[in-house]
């Protein structure tokens, strides 16, 4: 009896290990990588996208036909679902996509067990959904009013309601299965780049009228990851695509700092890791306490945070001592200081008004912007188009710098004289002030201190004006805004996106300073029809200066994107333009991390 | 009784009628355009003309009312202007882990604050009362927000004893691992005023005639404090509770927010910052209907608890 309990008690315990060891094995070779986002996705429709951190999931589930080299810097346009470069002829006008074959959606109820393949119709779609009313796409910029004949079909679609998917498009040509023509309404070197945006991943058309209304809900691309658990505002993971092709890591890069990476994962078949667990994590101190406990395995640290985090621009030693690295890069993005042309008090041409413009420019103290704002992950920028971005002039030097006596020696000699409080009248005595738009944030009210007593340095009163963020973007566009501090970062990575700023038919959409130069306008349409170019470039010197002699703006910094990750991450390489890159990553799994 | 409940079911009509106004001319007046975030940084006024025709914020003000009502009687808000989640989706998915954090915590503070309440009232002017009316006073005035981000350090991060943050979809798991930390911060702010303030019912109960008939009769000080003071003491307890009900329609924001809970508090606050109408909409709603019944609710339990309680 005893013999046969204890051997009763040996198996079964036998067998519990084994169960045991079973449930303990799977997770340890499965690969997951974990991060998390500030702010919570809106969906994934592609064609609806806004947001990054949408867009950073949408880029591992849809393809799009172009991307950038992982790392290639500065960033270069590859082939992703094209077979080659688009062959681009007739000035720019006519671009040849060339499809890879045998590219494969990721598996869904739609297809009913059929491996549905990728091909020109479905690119012809996903391009013209953008111009669909009902989609409301907030980057039907891209294509818009560039495609021959695609702004017929929405003209017609808002006369009846219905956009019509089937009406042949002489833009949108398909010469075959894998091809696809598309002709641009003028030259435009830089249509590459609108199809390299994750919201141009392309789509199949039986998917989106499946789900329609509900496409968001029901993303199925090509990529290499597709959506697995979904908590809607918390979090989501991402597991391996099983109809994604066969890839290899592939990339080269002469920046020897980039070697041991190549080293360590060039052959690897793309994706490495199995699943990808995204946590929506809106606190910063949540966020970076899961990072130190390593929970998190990549955090871009938050601003306020660097203090904790960098000595200068080093990584701290205790963080270094735990084999944490860290990877700095220049965010293409810059901050600017914008006074509108049209303000009743600010605005004009005349002299005094220029004068008047540029010495509250020239007051404006950048220094104390990035010791107290940014602290300190920010950098004097003076060109309009930041480092990192084709056009960008790293030699350029302002003519706007921060000199308050001589501001106040140009208000003097203007005959800008001061009342008894201190303060400046207008030349005819009437009260002079500056109306600043912020919204309502902790930081708005710093930078709110910072610019009343940058403006009090030259004596002129400060009057702030408070508004939520889209009755900013209103005023703005209204040209309601007599000045503000604006920020922007790039769509795509050509000088265009930002030159267009201040272009005069964008008054009443970006140009919020209201800048109306038939001279700049003029220079700017040049710039538009010519590449990435040295003659390009001189272009956009004589933009830069236009705006810094006539006062409108004052380019302010640019900020230094800091990215934490952990020792058991592999083949990271912090990239300025794709909103993501796991599907390049591998984590080594010798040990549980997290 | 029915009467009664009909006369109140009826006047909560025009409390919600000038609720909807209030909310609808107020999200009118400074609820922002949300036109201008949906149409992307790039867009041109005709897309922002577009947004506004198709979100209906470009008809009239009447007849926007009067499409705000309809959907109060039928119950469906649409869909989230930022999301295109409808607003039932979102308010069925986000209220449990609300209520998962918020209904444990109201049980806990109220059995806790009303033992220690019936303890200091036993013992009050000693030490112990004095000493917890003391801790009581610290604890109300430290913010929420201190307690969280001292609380996830200490515990979460230092110690170990928590996840940073997290929530999973699986219930056992959220109420074991997840919500304890969050509950445990959001207690140590709610006990303290509660504690106070029922020791103040208790007391005022402590101090009647009938509790000092009951000792002269003999009865045992555990019978008279449970039987007679805490049954009395019950009514205005209740009353604070049933106040607090409506409260978990909205969530716990910052305990949401700091700990990554996909609560209705988070989401609500999220709608206000994209000017997500419908969802502000459906929230202010159901949070008066849910004031409005929980009023009657009171109301027929003081009828139960106190039969010389006249309903008129």
């Amino acid at each position: 009896m005893i013999n046969h309990l204890r051997q009763l008690v040996t198996k079964s315990s036998f067998f519990f290990l084994g169960i045991a060891l079973y449930i303990n094995a799977y997770p340890a070779h499965l690969k997951v990588f974990h991060l998390s986002m500030s702010a919570a996705e809106t969906g994934f429709d592609p064609v609806m996208t806004s947001d990054l951190n949408t867009a950073a999931i949408e880029e591992q589930i849809f393809e799009s036909l172009l991307t950038y080299d992982y790392l290639a810097r500065p960033v270069k346009l590859v082939p992703r679902l094209a077979a080659q470069m688009p062959q681009i002829t007739n000035q720019g006008k006519t671009w040849l996509f060339t499809l890879k074959k045998g590219v494969i959606f990721a598996p869904d109820p739609v297809f009913k067990n059929h491996r549905r393949e990728v091909n020109a119709a479905d690119v012809a779609y996903t391009i013209k959904r953008f111009m669909d009313p009902k989609n409301r796409s907030p980057y039907k910029f891209l294509v818009d009013h560039k495609i021959v004949g695609l702004n017929a079909l929405a003209d017609a679609a808002k006369k009846t309601g219905h956009f019509d998917y089937d009406a042949p498009v002489a833009g949108l040509e398909i010469v075959g299965p894998y091809q696809i023509r598309i002709h641009l309404t003028g030259t435009d070197y830089n249509f590459g780049h609108a199809m390299a945006q994750p919201m141009f991943g392309i789509v199949a058309r039986e998917v989106i009228e499946a789900y329609h209304g509900d496409s968001a809900s029901h993303p199925v691309g090509t990529g290499p990851y597709m959506l697995g658990e979904w908590i809607r505002s918390a979090s989501m993971t991402l597991v391996k695509n099983p109809n994604y092709r066969h890839e290899l890591w592939h990339f080269t890069s002469q920046d020897p700092l980039d070697q041991p990476l190549i080293k360590e994962m060039t052959g690897k078949p793309i994706p490495q890791i199995d699943k990808i667990d995204i946590q929506i994590v809106e606190e910063s101190q949540s966020a970076y306490l899961s990072f130190l406990k390593g929970e998190l395995d990549v955090l871009g640290v938050p601003g306020q945070f660097a203090p904790k985090v960098l000595s200068g621009d080093q990584l701290k030693p205790q963080l270094k001592r735990q084999g944490i690295l860290l990877q700095r890069l220049v965010d293409p993005s810059i901050a600017y200081y914008f006074i509108n042309v049209q303000d009743p008090m600010l605005g004009g041409m005349s002299l005094s008004r220029i004068a008047l413009r540029r010495a509250i420019l020239m007051a404006l103290n950048d220094d104390e912007m990035i010791r107290v704002i940014y602290k300190g992950q920010a950098f004097r920028e003076a060109f309009p188009i930041p480092e990192g971005v084709a056009g960008h002039d790293a030699t350029y030097q302002s003519l706007i710098n921060y000199n308050p006596r001589e501001a106040n020696d140009l208000l003097d000699k203007m005959g800008f004289r001061k009342d008894k409080d201190g303060y400046r009248l207008e030349v005819d005595g009437s009260p002079l002030y500056v109306k600043y738009t912020t919204s309502l944030t902790s930081q708005d009210r710093d930078l709110e201190e910072i610019m009343k007593k940058s403006l009090d340095r030259i004596g002129i009163r400060f009057v702030s004006e408070k508004l939520k963020f889209p009755e900013i973007i209103r005023a703005e566009r209204s040209c309601r805004v007599a000045m503000r501090l604006s920020a922007w970062i790039a769509d795509y990575p050509d000088g265009d996106n930002f030159m267009q700023l201040w272009y005069g038919p964008h008054t009443h959409e970006n140009n919020a300073s209201c800048y109306q130069d038939s001279e700049w306008d003029k220079i700017y349409e040049k710039s538009e029809a010519l590449p990435n170019s040295p003659e390009r470039d001189q272009l956009y010197r004589q933009l830069a200066r236009l705006l810094e002699i006539n006062g409108v703006t004052k380019v302010s910094t640019s900020h230094i994107r800091n990215v934490l990750i952990q020792p058991w991450v592999l083949g990271y390489k912090a990239h300025p333009i794709l909103p993501s890159t796991w599907s390049y990553l591998d984590i080594n799994s010798q040990g549980d991390h997290h | 009784m029915a009467g009664f409940i009909v006369r109140r079911v009826l006047q909560m009509i025009p409390t919600l009628l000038g609720v909807i106004l209030l909310v609808f001319f107020l999200f009118n007046a400074v609820g922002g355009d949300p036109a201008y975030i949906l149409a992307g940084k790039m867009a041109s006024a005709e897309d922002i003309a577009n947004i506004r025709h198709q979100l209906g914020t470009d008809q009239p003000v009447y007849i926007q009312l009067e499409i705000f009502i309809r959907q109060i009687v039928t119950g469906n808000f649409g869909d989230s202007w930022a999301t295109h989640e409808s607003v039932a989706h979102i308010f069925k998915t986000r209220l449990t882990p609300s209520l998962i954090l918020l209904i444990p915590m109201m049980i806990i503070e109220t059995l806790t604050a009303v033992c220690l309440a019936l303890l200091v009232s036993v013992l009050r002017g000693s030490f112990i009362d004095q000493s917890l009316m003391v801790i009581s006073t610290v604890m109300m005035s430290i913010s929420l927000l201190v307690y969280i981000i001292v609380g996830q350090y200490l515990f979460a991060s230092m110690l170990g004893w928590f996840p940073v943050k997290g929530w999973s979809d699986s219930l056992w798991r959220d109420i074991t691992v997840y919500a304890p930390l969050p509950i445990l911060l959001g207690l140590m702010v709610s006990i303290a005023p509660s504690l106070r303030l029922y020791r103040t019912f208790i007391l005022d109960e402590i101090n009647q005639d009938y509790v000092r008939t009951a000792r002269a009769k003999g009865l045992t000080e555990t019978r008279v404090l449970f039987t007679h003071v805490l049954k009395n003491a019950a009514i205005p307890i209740l009353t604070n509770l049933l106040m607090g009900l409506p409260g978990l329609l909205t969530g716990a924001f910052l305990l949401e927010r700091f700990f990554a809970i996909p609560g209705i508090g988070r989401e609500i606050i999220l709608a206000v910052e994209r000017s997500d109408f419908p969802i502000i909409k459906a929230a202010t709603v159901y949070v008066a209907v849910a004031t409005m019944l929980a009023n009657l609710l009171a109301d027929i339990l003081y009828r139960y608890l106190d039969p010389r309680v006249n309903l008129k």
